[in-house]
């Protein structure tokens, strides 16, 4: 079921049996208002965001190995059968709602961001964004234009860098293995 | 009642020095009341490394844990307090919230950078003797986490005696390292804090 | 029944504005000057974890509230997305580790959408089987530490009894009592052993007994009733806004169980209630709980007995793309082998797009967003984490109680930091 007359909707998806709906990051504030009473969502069950840097770039399958051992940091180290689709900008951020009464119904909202693009938060909206969209700014760095408390939520406060970022390494140690050399 | 001559310090006693610890090792200048001059007639009697080996088997016997859960592993180390696997029987049940209470520091759950600082200063505040369990991958070594927010192994940042591994451990593999760690102290062994330190 | 009830627990709304999580101090109602501000955490033995607390207090009341979480950060989604989908799935169990299998299962289930693969009778029915064991191990660790907490010391003692008892049938199938690790994409990791369908039977015909053991040790006892009726309220409004689900929204009396509402595995094909109580407190809250292990029970003993017609049939997709070959075929054919070895190094290619997936663990709703690239390893994996929403809700629950009703509340929202913090 795909709801209709949902106001800044740029395109509507439907794959897998869900609806997404693409919508201008600079009427999002509008189109969930409409979403929850109009159409009757009235639970924002999820909120992320979504780094699509190097999406498709072609790589060597699974295993990326140096001489230090394996790379853990290599950007879409996977095999593909064919190139996937390309995106239209680097960041989405994803609303998944659910309407809870007799019609269960879920969607899915999506707004695609540049790199330093802001959006308005639907705290307003759902009080439940709070600490979802603080998740989001803490690790995929997408600023939330009027959320009441926009600061880091699970990294340390003085935590550098975003680590959710394609480009922020996974970090660790290297292994060594015994023998190795 | 003013003494007539100077008796000896009671930390230069066999028992203080085995780890028996009474307030008045904490002020050196007093001199000894009836508990530690009791104690001396004991400790003439019987000879210092039985002594020692009393006091080991008293402090084994009586290890209270600090309650540092964290994770997964924080499950089954109070799974061992359970009837099944009963950790009673080893004088441990008595969980200390508060540090200063605690002996023994089972570290259970992965550690984060965040949390790394907590650990430190919940450690700090422990009275010596102290020991420190490392349950678990996580707590050992990272375990499966080798990423940006997990601290590599809690040696790190404190002095660990026993590492448990598993994922998380059995409870009766944490039995056996807790039954390890009084082993240890019955033998003898210096708590980790004086013969290594912190790992690199 | 209509879903969301018509009658209000409370009139308004209670949620903090302008920030729903925090609870700022109202200068009308205490004089500033009397206020202490504690901190409750994250090394506490009643915070269920590592969860800190800034806590506002005007003499025993709490007049301001404030949630530190990310200590048990674990970055599970950064390093999901280095890893291959078959060696991926260890990871999710550790996210929510009371309801692991839930996790798991999440996870395996948006995986076997995005590759459309259908997965045998006997392995959904399992797979429900599993689930439902774990929801009554999840509840049974709740009400030992949240009584604990309270105070009624003896039920820790009495729900690991049971629990034991739970992990030993885990221990049975899959090796391991925590983090099992036996749902595989297309199936099951290996086949079910004889042994475990006598011993759940008795279990699930034990279960209920046991819950009644526990009603009669605190249903009636007069400090448990005081300690719980009337704390915490939430009424189904607010419940919805903050995203509730589980037993905080069906405690709000609101009649959604996703078991019902959306079907997922075979749970169309069993019969079992949903408890749904009215008032919204923190007894409510332990009401469902009850309630929900004795419906589990009821679920597990449909389960085994169709387990047990399915005896011999194939617990896992044949998809040998996908699923890994039987470990004799390895020894004499050679596609056997090349698959084997392509999937074990390479992992599998799971096909462009992007899926959510929502079951009912036993904390509410727990969600797997996956977005796939077409390659071997996922590209975004987001997990919609029950006890983040819960405890986005401690501000609001917790207006006017008092320091001592703030564990109750703390204990009765469930919050597993592992789920909270990923």
């Amino acid at each position: 079921m795909t709801p209709a007359g949902v106001p800044g909707v740029v395109e509507t998806l439907e794959a897998n049996g869900e609806t997404t709906l693409v919508v201008d990051p600079a009427r999002i504030v509008e189109a969930c208002t409409h979403l929850r009473d109009a159409e009757g969502f009235n639970v924002l069950a999820d909120l992320c965001g979504v780094d699509y840097l190097g999406w498709g770039t072609k790589e060597v399958a699974g295993y990326i190995g140096t001489p230090a051992g394996r790379d853990l940091n290599a950007v879409g180290s996977q095999g593909f059968q064919r190139t996937p689709a390309s995106k239209p900008k680097r960041f989405a951020v994803v609303y998944h709602l659910l309407r809870v009464s007799d019609e269960p119904a879920r969607v899915r909202v999506k707004a695609w961001l540049d790199e330093d693009e802001e959006i308005d938060s639907v705290v307003g909206v759902w009080p439940a964004a709070d600490w979802n969209e603080r998740e989001t700014f803490d690790l995929v760095g997408i600023t939330f234009r009027g959320h009441p408390n926009h600061v880091r939520i699970l990294m340390p406060d003085d935590w550098e860098g975003h680590p959710l970022r394609k480009d922020y390494p996974l970090g660790g140690e290297p292994v060594r293995f015994s023998g190795a050399e | 009642m003013a003494l007539a001559r100077k008796l000896p310090l009671v930390s230069d006693r066999p028992a203080a020095k085995a780890g028996l610890r009474t307030e008045r090792t904490l002020w050196p200048d007093r001199g000894p009341g009836v508990f530690e001059q009791e104690l001396e007639q004991i400790e003439d009697a019987l000879g210092i490394t039985t002594v020692e080996k009393a006091v080991a088997w008293a402090q084994s016997n009586s290890v209270w844990p600090d309650t540092f859960g964290l994770a997964c592993c924080a499950i089954e180390m109070m799974s061992i307090v359970s009837s099944r696997y009963d950790i009673a029987r080893f004088g441990m049940e008595r969980f200390s919230s508060s540090p200063r209470q605690a002996d023994l520091l089972i570290v259970s759950g992965r550690v984060t950078h965040k949390m790394a600082a907590p650990l430190r200063q919940v450690y700090d505040q422990m009275l010596e003797p102290k020991w420190v369990i490392a349950m678990g991958a996580c707590a050992s070594s990272g375990g499966m986490f080798n990423n940006y927010t997990i601290l590599q192994g809690v040696d790190k940042i404190v002095p660990v005696d026993i590492h448990v591994p598993g994922c998380p451990p059995r409870p009766e593999a944490l039995m056996e390292g807790i039954v390890r760690l009084h082993e240890k102290i019955r033998a003898g062994v210096p708590p980790a804090y004086e013969i290594r330190g912190v790992a690199e | 029944m209509a879903v969301v009830p018509a009658t209000r627990i409370y009139e308004g709304t209670r949620i903090p504005s302008p920030c729903p999580t925090i609870l700022e101090i109202d200068p009308a109602q205490h004089n500033l000057e009397d206020i202490l501000t504690i901190n409750f955490g994250p090394n506490h033995p009643s915070t269920h974890g590592v969860l800190r607390l800034i806590v506002d207090l005007d003499g025993e009341r709490v007049a301001g509230i404030r949630a530190v979480i990310g200590y048990l950060h674990t970055g599970f989604e950064k390093n999901m997305e280095a890893k291959t989908y078959w060696k991926g799935i260890t990871y999710p169990e550790r996210i929510d580790y009371l309801s692991f299998q839930a996790n798991e299962l999440v996870f395996v289930l948006a995986i076997e959408k995005l590759l459309g693969l259908e997965t045998p009778e006997k392995a959904t029915w399992m797979r429900m089987c599993l689930a439902e064991l774990n929801r009554i191990h999840s509840h049974l660790v709740w009400l030992g530490t949240s009584a604990l907490e309270i105070g009624a010391i003896s039920m820790f003692w009495y729900a690991f009894r049971e629990r034991d008892m739970v992990l030993d049938l885990f221990e049975m199938v899959t090796g391991v009592r925590m983090h099992t690790r036996y749902f595989q994409v297309g199936g099951l990791a290996e086949d079910i052993p004889e042994g475990f369908y006598a011993q759940t039977r008795a279990l699930a015909r034990h279960m209920p007994h046991a819950v009644d053991d526990y009603e009669g040790l605190l249903d009636r006892n007069k400090i448990w009733l005081e300690r719980t009726k009337g704390i915490g309220l939430l009424s189904a409004e607010d419940a919805l806004a903050l995203a509730q689900s589980g037993p905080m929204l069906r405690a709000s009396g609101v009649d959604w169980d996703l078991r019902k509402a959306a079907p997922y595995l075979a749970y169309d094909e069993v019969d079992f209630d949903v408890p749904v109580y009215p008032n919204g407190d923190v007894y409510d809250r332990y009401k469902v709980h009850m309630d929900e292990m004795r419906t589990s029970a009821r679920i597990v003993a449909q389960c085994v007995t169709r387990l047990e017609e399915m005896r011999g049939e194939p617990w896992i997709a044949d998809d040998r793309k996908v699923v890994l070959p039987p470990r004799e075929e390895l020894h004499t054919s050679m596609e056997s082998l090349i698959h084997h070895f392509k999937i074990v190094t390479e992992g599998y290619l799971v096909p462009e797009g992007e899926a959510y997936v929502a079951i009912e663990s036993a904390r509410g709703e727990c969600g797997c967003y996956l977005v796939s690239d077409g390659g071997t390893k996922p590209w975004r994996v987001k997990f919609r984490a029950p006890s983040f929403a819960a405890l986005q809700a401690t501000a609001t629950c917790v207006r006017g109680t008092a320091i001592a009703d703030l564990v109750a509340v703390a204990a009765s929202l469930d919050p597993v930091m592992g789920d909270v913090d990923r």
